[in-house]
């Protein structure tokens, strides 16, 4: 690829898909759209979480992709998935999509994740991701101001939950944090009646309207 | 392949949480695999409750993978010896309820913010499966609530015992004084004088160490010396009773009421462990610890001159019996007791009987059989008994044995009229076929031996347990000597007694907890005790042990088959627990005055009883295994 395509956008002529992402990507978009209205008892998320050479996002290249699921309140380790982007990014991407299916999505620090990863699927895949996402860097501080007020680093929330992981500053490592933190934050946000997606975008949202006026 | 790689490091996170912590660090390669792979993990926040006995049965396993979960007991007994336990990363739970698939007993909080792996119960199951490590940390924790089952009897007793003070005081802690005693030259009359002046009943002879040599008491002072005219001048040791029954004080209350009820006496001394006196131990201060005591069971046995007078002994064994449980005493020990106050009436009624039928001259010894003979006996035994004898020279065979058999039918209906129903099989002296010559039950036994058709196996069940209760002990013990060489060498009998002990199989289900019989209910003699009492039948005449009693048998065999103490032990605590339940069952029935049988309705149980007896259950399952392999069934 050249440097225009990242302004231009879409799919360069020369890299078209590999055989089977376009199958498993018309099998994505044709999935309907998950009912934000479950309880978490019931309901799937899938916590996202991305690897690069650094955090500007205009220099920095994306390394790699991981994912864990959250269903019914528990960390499955066995539903994860990782991926990194020097083979195939398009394979890797769509990979991420598959597994992900149309499941709210967590991640921390949504401004730089998904900063690195919607340009990346527009341009490899050809499509929005359009995705619903609770950003734990805003939920957190919404739901456990007697911790932290006000959006923190990673560090201090594993630092104040107590929570470790295999290998940090790693898509899946620090992904495996963000999962256990999300358990947490579902937990605090059922004893508040936020019992599902929707009611915890809508805190996340409240929570940063209140930061704005304050 | 990206899943594939995401799942490496994240089971592989899992994996390495795990071998931190016992008994996973010991567990088999495959089975941590297993284990990580499908443990999930869950959060609790502080104050939640993760698992509560109102949940109903319990569908997770958990181990901790960080912060504090408490288990706190809930209702109104008390199960296990804390009222709260702390558990932290590592730590699992719940076990037993999981294994059983039963609700927990206790309820299990989080007191911090808790993250918790989880496990199902089918998975939990399939690990214990395939993992011995983990099987074995399991069993051994159940095994553990063993004892906690005994409290809790206790505690459901005790509230209708009497009496608070239990069974199992040491007889240190009951010495009221410093013991009286005098050397053996002392004159008689000092030594009277001194009982006298001091008011007790017994007076001890010690030598110069302290070592006691001999015992006077009370009641031994009309009879030895006023009647027998006694020179009152004369050393005391002419008329003590000497080597009085000694117990050290480490001996529990319940070993003194034991040792007198065998022995008929009133004082024991207590000694230290050099040998030296440590002071008296009395019926009466025994006395104070039961609601009936054993001096009015014993006297009224002893004084008896009629049935009727038994059938009150009788009863108050029962009675005896029911307090001893209140007071938390095991099973072993009671149905020993139960034995030896039972052989006492027993003796009482052969007794009784021989007053009016003239046996002098016969030498023979009363047989008892089955769990009398091993004594085992619980509440509700039915007559197994048989007479062996020699018939004196020059006298008809089959006149006397006539006679044995009119003496013998009035012992059968005398022992029916105290609360042992006669035998349904006929297996009583009375019947020709058990009042044999010592030669007869040599052929007797001979042809069971040489012949092992399903009778004869049956027979042998029954009549190998024989001990004599009365009469000529040496009749037994040549009988018993003759026939363990016999039954040694007879590989093929004993190959096909373990077959027949084989046909009942512990009532495990495979989906159930327990198989039952139609009415919902288990024989815990047919299916329970009677599994361990044949197997060490077995064991024990293959390996030429003496004994007659079923722990006896395993313990002294088990040295000799290379089997662990503690897997023994384990053994024997299955067969106790089943003992206990069915003495338990007989005991709260006889209090609605039906016959004590011994079947149990399962879904009765709490549910510590219904694990334990699960455990107990796989116990048996595990000597029958044994004898399997032992004899390639």
């Amino acid at each position: 690829m050249n440097w225009i395509s990242r302004f231009i956008g879409g799919r360069s002529e020369g890299d078209a898909l590999e055989p089977g992402i376009a199958e498993a990507l018309a099998h994505w978009q044709a999935l309907p759209d998950v009912d934000l209205s479950r309880a978490h008892f019931e309901a799937r998320y899938v916590v996202v979480n991305t690897e690069a050479t650094g955090l500007d996002l205009d220099r920095d290249r994306l390394l790699a992709v991981g994912a864990i699921a959250i269903d019914g309140g528990l960390i499955t380790p066995i539903d994860s998935f990782y991926a990194t982007l020097d083979t195939s990014p398009s394979r890797a991407l769509s990979g991420l999509l598959a597994f992900a299916r149309k499941d709210p999505l967590v991640v921390y620090n949504a401004a730089f994740n998904l900063g690195m990863l919607e340009p990346l699927i527009e341009q490899r895949l050809g499509l929005g991701l359009d995705a619903n996402v609770i950003d734990l860097y805003f939920l957190m501080p919404a739901l456990f101001p007697e911790r932290h007020g006000n959006p923190v680093r990673l560090a201090e929330w594993m630092e104040s939950f107590g929570i470790e992981t295999f290998q940090r500053h790693h898509a899946l490592g620090d992904g495996w944090v963000i999962a256990q933190l999300f358990l947490a934050a579902q937990a605090r946000a059922l004893a508040q009646g936020a019992t599902s997606a929707r009611a915890l975008l809508e805190l996340e949202r409240a929570y940063r309207q209140y930061r704005r006026k304050a | 392949m990206s899943t594939a790689a995401a799942q490496q490091l994240l089971v592989g996170a899992s994996t390495d949480f795990l071998r931190h912590f016992s008994p996973f660090d010991r567990m088999e390669p495959t089975a941590l695999a297993y284990l990580a792979q499908h443990a999930v993990l869950g959060f609790h926040p502080r104050g939640s409750e993760i698992l509560t006995p109102e949940m109903g049965p319990s569908r997770h396993f958990y181990i901790i993978q960080r912060g504090k979960v408490q288990a706190r007991q809930t209702g109104a007994a008390v199960v296990t010896e804390y009222a709260s336990l702390s558990m932290g990363p590592g730590e699992c739970f719940p076990i037993g309820a999981i294994s059983a698939q039963r609700p927990s007993t206790n309820a299990y909080v989080a007191v911090e913010d808790a993250f918790c792996f989880q496990i199902t119960a089918d998975e939990f199951l399939h690990l214990m499966q395939i993992s011995p490590v983990f099987h074995l940390f399991c069993t051994q924790y159940i095994a553990s609530l063993l004892n906690q089952s005994r409290q809790q009897l206790q505690t459901t007793f005790s509230q209708r015992a009497a009496e608070q003070q239990t069974m199992t005081t040491p007889l240190g802690q009951l010495i009221k004084h410093e013991p009286v005693c005098v050397t053996p030259e002392t004159r008689t009359r000092a030594a009277l004088e001194k009982m006298n002046e001091l008011r007790i009943g017994c007076m001890v002879v010690t030598d110069a160490e302290g070592h006691p040599l001999g015992i006077l008491t009370q009641s031994d002072v009309l009879p030895r010396i006023v009647l027998a005219g006694f020179d009152l001048e004369r050393p005391i040791d002419e008329i003590m009773t000497a080597n009085p029954h000694q117990l050290p004080a480490s001996a529990s209350a319940y070993d003194a009421a034991l040792e007198m009820a065998t022995h008929g006496v009133r004082h024991l001394l207590v000694v230290d462990p050099n040998g030296r006196l440590k002071g008296v131990i009395s019926e009466r201060d025994l006395f104070s610890l039961q609601r009936i005591s054993l001096r009015q069971i014993r006297a009224g046995i002893e004084n008896a001159t009629d049935v009727a007078a038994l059938q009150h002994a009788s009863r108050d064994i029962r009675q005896l019996a029911l307090n001893l449980i209140a007071q938390g005493i095991g099973a072993e020990q009671l149905t020993q007791f139960i034995s030896a106050l039972n052989d006492a009436l027993t003796r009482r009624i052969i007794e009784l009987a021989l007053d009016r039928h003239d046996l002098v001259g016969v030498d023979f010894g009363w047989f008892a059989f089955g769990s009398e003979g091993r004594h085992e006996q619980t509440l509700s035994t039915d007559q197994d008994n048989g007479i062996i004898w020699r018939c004196p020279e020059l006298q008809d065979t089959e006149a006397v044995r006539r006679r044995l058999i009119a003496f013998a039918r009035e012992v059968n209906q005398s022992l029916a009229a105290c609360g042992f129903p006669l035998c349904k099989g006929n297996i009583m002296a009375s019947n020709p076929d058990l009042c044999l010559t010592v030669d007869e039950w040599k052929e007797r036994f001979g042809d069971w031996i040489r012949e092992p058709d399903p009778q004869a196996l049956l027979n042998a069940s029954i009549f190998f347990d024989f001990r004599v209760l009365y009469g000529n002990e040496r009749l037994g013990d040549q009988l018993r000597a003759w026939l363990n060489k016999l039954s040694r060498t007879s590989s093929n009998f004993l190959r096909m007694m373990a077959a027949n002990a084989l046909q009942v199989a512990p009532p495990l289900g495979r989906i159930r907890d327990f198989v039952v019989e139609d009415d919902g209910m288990i024989d815990l003699k047919k299916c329970g005790a009677r599994l361990f009492v044949d197997a060490a039948r077995i064991i024990a005449l293959r390996t030429g042990v003496d004994s007659s009693s079923t722990v006896q048998r395993l313990r002294q065999a088990s040295g000799k088959m290379g089997v662990s103490v503690e897997e023994v032990s384990a053994i024997i605590d299955g067969f106790h627990f089943i003992q206990l339940l069915r003495l338990r069952s007989q005991h709260l029935e006889t209090e609605h005055d039906a016959d004590g049988d011994n079947r149990i309705d399962p879904d009765a149980l709490n549910e510590l009883d219904r694990r334990i007896l699960k455990e107990a259950f796989r116990q048996a399952r595990k000597l029958q295994l044994r004898l399997k392999l032992d004899y390639q069934l």
